[in-house]
């Protein structure tokens, strides 16, 4: 086990207990690396990390120029993976996200049809302001997203694992812009939003950008390893009563459930069986993170409005409320932890 | 606290301490028992008290999972590191910063309690309870004599009242009620069923109530002259047992004694010999008053209702009198006697002075006069003009309208006419 920067270190092979430490020691290094390039946003961070690991999708939502970018890219460097970015536009087509297929000449002069790839074919893929895209382009994601593969042309290419998607989307600018569809909404593991930097954060950035050169970030695990982190993290163990409080809670965000009268009466759709597995999935990440072998209530509470925010729709009288997915969830949260 | 409570009661109360401390001790056990038979089926199970440690500690589930997965002999994955890790934690726990020992909140007052017990049963050993002493000390003090003597008087009075009327048989009161119709006065009524004979069956017709109250009245009146006891006793050979009791008590008796000669044909309900008794009380307690008043004269069998009727004419100057009671008796009954029977106005006029300067105490009168003639049930029909009364009854043909002046005192229930007519009597005081 190793403590150095850089992508050494063997996973295979040994026990689960090393194998986490490893896991462990790793991310902390990433969120050195990243840190070096994101001032701030830890939330963000972890959140990325944890649904790097967990196998999942991110979806930022935040005002331009706040590092989504910047945070993709950093990332990707930092854990020595391939990196593409798509930037959305209302004329981007399918088959500029996932190819296509082209006539080729062969070595001999034959000419015959061959399949493209996209920059979809790659390890950690920016989407940058998905939103922007008509939704064609952007269920051209779905397939990808959830099975990991593509399908041109009757003929199914898998894509490279890890495959992990990091969605943009400017919530200001609504001219232009098409809402992702609810199927596309459940395939995002988290929903992170990205908060305006404090007062100090902002004096950071401004040094760190207008002083001298940016700072380079080294790789500290690459994709084999994050695979098999992914392993790891499926076998830390859940407590029934934490099972038990991501079933309530989930369920608690169901319009039909007549004894939640505040999803019956905002919500129109609830969170599907995505949002519990994210749940685990995550709050089994962040133990790991933290140096815990098990899950706890407070990795599912801390977990909750990344994954359920974007799983919950709601409906008119919410809206005319202004009421939001994030303070619905915490008073639903609230009044199952006081049962 | 309540089993503190319960012992500081006792040391104050009771005289014999052993068998209270033994039932206070068995309870305190069987409490003890339940509570603890309560709290242990109640427990929580390890895994719910690891997960209230876990809470209380902050160790994050890490001992709840332990727990959970401990079942497991050869923990796979990271269980096995879960479990040290969970050990290694707990470890590392303050236990007394788990369980802080803290005094109940009641402490102070639960303390306080025991201090007063200890106290009180340290004292039990050389003194009576207190309580009971101070209660003793309490009752043998002069004012609390004075205020209660009159109290427990008036109490026994009344308790030897409702034996009488508790001990009066249903048939005799139906039987007194028939005499009572027939005469022509409360004094009449009373010395009737004194010197009526078991034979004589109660008249059924106005005629035989005429005359019914014509032999009583002439049966009566050397009695009534004589005002002895002895007398009386001598002449009426149903008061043989009355020495020592009030008219009550001999009219019943001889009631009684008539009821079981006359059989089941004269009886009437309880809560209408009930309801007559207590007419016939209320008409005879001025009677009782005045002989109070009067020095405390032995009550004897037949005169004692007699004078007490005749007294209220002439209240006042008779209880000066005492022994004269008699002779003012013997007067009215022998203007009464002269007048047609039951119910007739004539004997009314023909009072002395006394009784005709106070017209109001004319009112036991006319109640006797409401109930001649009627042997089934009697009942008040109060007519709609004012001043007017009438008695009803099923098959008595006398129907007599009670109309003097003051004849809305008819429409006042007969519990409440004694207190009206003390009322008038002391407006006719106020007025002579």
């Amino acid at each position: 086990m190793t403590t150095s920067v850089g992508t050494e270190g063997q996973m295979g092979g040994q026990p689960l207990g090393q194998q986490a430490e490893f896991l462990a020691e790793k991310m902390a290094e990433v969120r050195r690396e990243i840190s070096k390039a994101i001032v701030g946003q830890l939330e963000v961070v972890d959140g990325v990390l944890i649904a790097l690991l967990a196998g999942g999708h991110v979806l930022l939502e935040g005002a331009p120029g706040l590092g989504k970018t910047m945070l993709v890219r950093t990332l990707a460097q930092a854990v020595a993976l391939k990196y593409s970015r798509i930037q959305f536009t209302p004329d981007l087509m399918p088959a500029d996200v996932i190819g296509t297929s082209v006539v080729q000449e062969n070595g001999d002069g034959r000419k015959s049809l061959g399949f493209q790839p996209g920059p979809i074919f790659t390890n950690l893929l920016l989407a940058d302001e998905i939103n922007r895209a008509t939704p064609k382009t952007q269920s051209a994601l779905l397939e990808a997203m959830q099975e990991k593969q593509v399908t041109v042309a009757h003929t199914s290419h898998l894509l490279e694992e890890p495959f992990f998607v990091m969605a943009t989307q400017n919530p200001l600018e609504m001219e232009g812009t098409y809402p992702l569809p609810e199927a596309q909404l459940d395939r995002f593991l988290f929903k992170l939003r990205v908060p305006y930097p404090g007062r100090e954060d902002l004096h950071d950035i401004l040094d760190r950008t207008t002083q001298g050169s940016a700072a380079t970030v080294l790789p500290v695990v690459n994709g084999p390893q994050i695979l098999e982190m992914r392993t790891v993290v499926r076998s830390v163990p859940v407590a029934p009563h934490v099972q038990e409080h991501v079933v309530k809670l989930t369920l608690a965000t169901h319009p039909e459930n007549r004894d939640n009268l505040l999803a019956s009466k905002y919500i129109r759709y609830g969170s599907s069986p995505r949002g519990a597995q994210t749940l685990i999935l995550g709050g089994k990440v962040r133990a790991l993170l933290d140096g815990r072998y098990n899950v706890s209530l407070e990795d599912i509470q801390a977990l909750m409005l990344p994954a359920l925010r974007h799983r919950i729709i709601l409906n008119f009288e919410a809206q005319a409320d202004g009421r939001t997915p994030d303070d619905l969830l915490e008073e639903i949260a609230g009044k199952i932890c006081a049962k | 606290m309540w089993l503190l409570v319960a012992l500081i009661v006792v040391a104050s109360v009771s005289v014999k301490l052993a068998g209270a401390l033994v039932f206070i001790a068995v309870v305190a056990a069987i409490g003890a028992a339940g509570i603890l038979a309560l709290t242990w089926r109640n427990r929580p199970s390890s895994y719910e008290t690891a997960r209230r440690l876990d809470s209380a500690v902050g160790l994050r589930d890490r001992t709840s999972t332990a727990i959970y997965f401990g079942g497991i002999e050869k923990p796979e994955g990271l269980l096995g590191e879960q479990r040290k890790d969970a050990l290694a934690r707990f470890a590392k726990v303050d236990v007394r910063g788990l369980f802080p020992l803290q005094m109940p909140g009641n402490f102070k007052r639960a303390f306080a309690l025991f201090l007063v017990a200890g106290g009180l049963f340290a004292y039990r050993i050389h003194h009576q309870p207190p309580l009971i002493s101070l209660l003793q000390s309490t009752a043998r003090s002069q004012l609390v004599q004075s205020i209660l003597s009159p109290i427990a008087h008036a109490m026994e009075k009344d308790l030897q009242r409702t034996i009488a009327l508790v001990t009066m048989k249903p048939d005799a009161v139906g039987d007194e009620t028939q005499r009572a119709d027939s005469a022509s006065n409360t004094e009449d009524l009373w010395k009737a069923d004194e010197n009526k004979s078991p034979d004589a069956d109660a008249p059924k017709d106005p005629a035989d109530a005429a005359e019914g109250d014509q032999q009583q009245d002439q049966m009566q009146a050397p009695g009534s002259q004589d005002g002895n006891p002895s007398d009386a006793r001598q002449q009426d050979s149903y008061s043989q047992s009355q020495d020592g009791k009030n008219g009550n008590d001999s009219s019943s008796d001889k009631s009684m004694e008539q009821s079981e000669q006359q059989g089941p044909e004269g009886r009437q309900s309880l809560g209408q010999s009930l309801m007559q008794a207590l007419k016939n009380m209320m008409s005879n307690s001025p009677n009782q008053q005045s002989n109070n008043r009067a020095g405390q004269q032995p009550p004897n069998g037949q005169g004692t209702p007699q004078s007490g009727n005749s007294q209220q004419p002439g209240d006042n100057e008779s209880d000066k009198r005492g022994d004269s009671r008699g002779n003012s008796d013997t007067k009215q009954k022998a203007n009464q006697t002269a007048s047609e029977g039951a119910g007739s106005q004539q004997g009314t006029k023909e009072l002395s002075k006394d009784q005709q300067t106070h017209p109001v105490n004319a009112v036991p009168d006319r109640v006797a006069l409401e109930a001649s003639g009627f042997k089934e049930q009697t009942r008040m029909k109060i007519a709609t003009e004012t001043g007017t009364a009438q008695l009803g009854t099923g098959d008595v043909s006398p129907r007599q309208d009670a109309v003097t002046n003051g004849a809305e005192q008819e429409n006042i229930p007969a519990r409440y006419r004694f207190y009206v007519q003390r009322y008038f009597e002391h407006a006719d005081n106020g007025k002579q």
